[in-house]
């Protein structure tokens, strides 16, 4: 038997610096040595800037602090909320931001128009289509492209394929917070199909990067439609059904209805919009209070509630995901043919000048206020996210309620933190 | 265009208005100094026939020059979006009276306001950074910070900090990479 040969790197071994100089001369590393215990005392961990972090940092008799987050399941991304309780009792809250800031906006103003499409993707991860909506929509306008309508009427249809999906999982995530476990199995067998569908269609199944100015990018194709097709002959039915799962369930409507509740003044002030503000009985919707697109010729409703707590505004999210096969049928019906792009030159320098393009997003108004100065680049692009509007109102929603509710409110909000940090 | 906006809004702020109102496509514009904020925005806000409750959005917007703030605003009464524009406040000190007083949900609209361009809002209670660390001392989207490695036509063009480990406290020290200091305030 031959002797097997010891086995030798054919690499010579680099010799590696000994630990103690790395370490020492890294600055980004701290010694154990140099972690003293109080390095944990003070809360915040630097002094008060305004009065009402003061405020709120200064501990009353009987109360204490608790991080929620960053890293915690049910915050839907990297959020810290710091909860100031009396016992059960939720007193104040001050979320902490900027765990996911990556700066969009400064890239976006140094890339090019077209590539802010692809930067601008990953804000609202569940539903990226509506954030290059937006950006296209604020684009157009700027150069006075016009779309054609077969494009339109693509945009609308992915688009509200995307919204089912978002507000699908929106359902299942809220029942996980509330500890039900079931729903979001089939929340994510629905978003699946959807999500394979506008991958036949797009090429991707997340990060989509589809919308362009002035088109979209690729005709439906057989793959998409015929997908479309199976889906849509059982899409009401089992939408019944998965709302079903929770619309009768006593322990989740009990836990729901009354909690953190948002009146109508309230979500004016606070420029609450989406499905939030309309369980609070106004009926704002971008696409009528502001129609863009082909919405003016489509039959919708916008469904409005008065009660304004968690358990509307889940309602409201699955009257909406109805509304929109109601949308999505009536593309079918009327798509006409005709190209998909406009025609455009290679490099795109849109006149100086600003524009607003504003679009309805799953958790409500995607803005983009857009600058040219003549050049290639924007010169300023500013993003409106929704769950940053929405998320402001938890500080004013908490307070009174019992720790266990926070994460049904929060969650009922259903904030992104990917759109939120920018 | 809505016309009859622009007339409506000629008729109840021609004296605060710093240029002539401009219309394209869904939006109208106007233009105001900082010391009318408070005035222009209670007016579009409470007037009877124009009754703009919802804040769009808030931004702030560096020209190189000055600091602007923008407002956009949407009604019942107007098919157009309206942006309010607060022109001409100074890139060394920039002050603005803060919306809070109409819209409590402004308060962090102008946090990220500050945290970005360092606009002061005078009346927020709770004006800190919002999304850069508190011990942060520049505002990023100001046009002179420049992005060391990513910015094509900025003086920052072929730094890479990624490959320089060592480097970025000499790189935020260094004056002439035109990162702007917080003022002492």
């Amino acid at each position: 038997m031959p002797t097997r040969p010891a086995r030798t790197s054919s690499r010579p071994k680099t010799p590696r610096p000994p630990e103690q100089s790395r370490s020492q001369d890294d600055p980004r590393i701290m010694l154990d040595r140099e972690v003293t215990s109080d390095l944990y005392e003070p809360v915040p961990p630097y002094p008060t800037q305004t009065e009402r972090e003061a405020e709120f940092y200064t501990r009353g008799d009987g109360e204490m602090f608790l991080n929620v987050g960053p890293h915690h399941p049910a915050t839907h991304g990297v959020l810290r909320l710091v909860l100031k309780l009396s016992g059960e009792q939720v007193v104040d809250v001050d979320p902490v931001l900027g765990y996911l800031h990556r700066g969009v906006e400064k890239i976006c103003e140094n890339s090019d128009y077209y590539h802010v499409i692809d930067h601008v993707d990953p804000l609202e991860y569940v539903s990226s289509l509506f954030q290059e909506w937006a950006a296209v929509l604020a684009f157009e306008q700027l150069m006075d492209v016009e779309v054609p309508p077969r494009a339109e009427y693509i945009r609308v249809l992915s688009g509200e394929l995307l919204r089912i999906a978002s507000h699908t999982l929106f359902m299942g995530f809220l029942a996980l917070d509330l500890g039900g476990l079931t729903p979001i199995l089939y929340s994510f067998i629905e978003r699946d199909e959807i999500v394979e569908m506008l991958a036949a269609l797009t090429g991707a199944r997340m990060l989509f990067n589809y919308f362009r100015i002035g088109g979209v990018n690729g005709d439906l194709n057989h793959e998409f439609m015929s997908r479309l097709g199976d889906w849509m002959s059982r899409a009401a039915k089992q939408t019944e059904a998965n709302t079903g799962l929770l619309n009768q369930n006593e322990i989740f409507v009990r836990r729901a209805r009354g909690v953190g509740v948002m009146n109508r003044e309230m979500a004016l002030r606070f420029g609450v919009t989406g499905g939030n503000v309309r369980a609070s009985g106004i009926p704002f919707d971008v696409r009528r209070a502001h129609p863009y697109s082909v919405y003016p010729q489509l039959d919708f409703n916008v469904p409005t509630r008065t009660e304004g707590d968690a358990l509307a505004r889940y309602l409201i999210r699955m009257d909406e995901v109805r509304e929109s096969i109601r949308i999505i049928d009536q593309c079918l019906d009327n798509m006409p043919d005709g190209p998909v792009m406009a025609k455009l030159p290679r490099l795109l320098r849109p006149h100086p000048g600003r524009a607003w393009g504003a679009v309805e997003g799953p958790r409500g108004m995607l803005g983009v206020y857009a600058i040219s100065d003549g050049s290639d680049q924007p010169f300023r692009f500013r993003i409106h996210d929704p769950s940053f509007m929405n998320l402001e109102v938890v500080p004013h929603l908490l307070p009174g309620n019992l720790l266990a509710d926070t994460m049904a409110i929060v969650s009922s909000l259903d904030p992104i933190m990917g759109g939120i940090d920018k | 265009m809505d016309r009859s906006l622009k007339r409506r809004l000629e008729a109840s702020l021609s004296s605060q208005l710093i240029a002539p109102i401009r219309q394209r496509h869904d939006q109208t514009e106007i233009r105001i100094g900082p010391g009318d904020v408070t005035d222009v925005l209670s007016t579009l806000h409470d007037s009877v026939d124009l009754r703009f409750e919802i804040l769009a959005d808030l931004a702030g917007v560096d020209t190189g020059e000055h600091m602007q703030v923008v407002y956009h605003l949407w009604s019942e009464t107007s098919p157009d979006w309206l942006r309010v524009i607060v022109d001409g406040l100074s890139r060394d000190d920039p002050r603005c009276p803060s919306a809070t007083f109409l819209w409590t949900g402004a308060e962090w609209l102008e946090r990220e306001a500050y945290d970005m361009f360092g606009i002061i809002f005078e009346g927020n209670r709770d004006l800190r950074r919002i999304f850069m660390p508190p011990d942060y001392t520049s505002f990023p989207l100001r046009k002179d910070f420049y992005l060391p490695d990513d910015a094509a036509r900025s003086p920052g063009e072929g730094v890479r900090h990624v490959e320089r480990p060592y480097a970025p406290a000499v790189v935020a020290d260094d004056p002439s990479a035109g990162i702007r200091r917080a003022p002492a305030s």
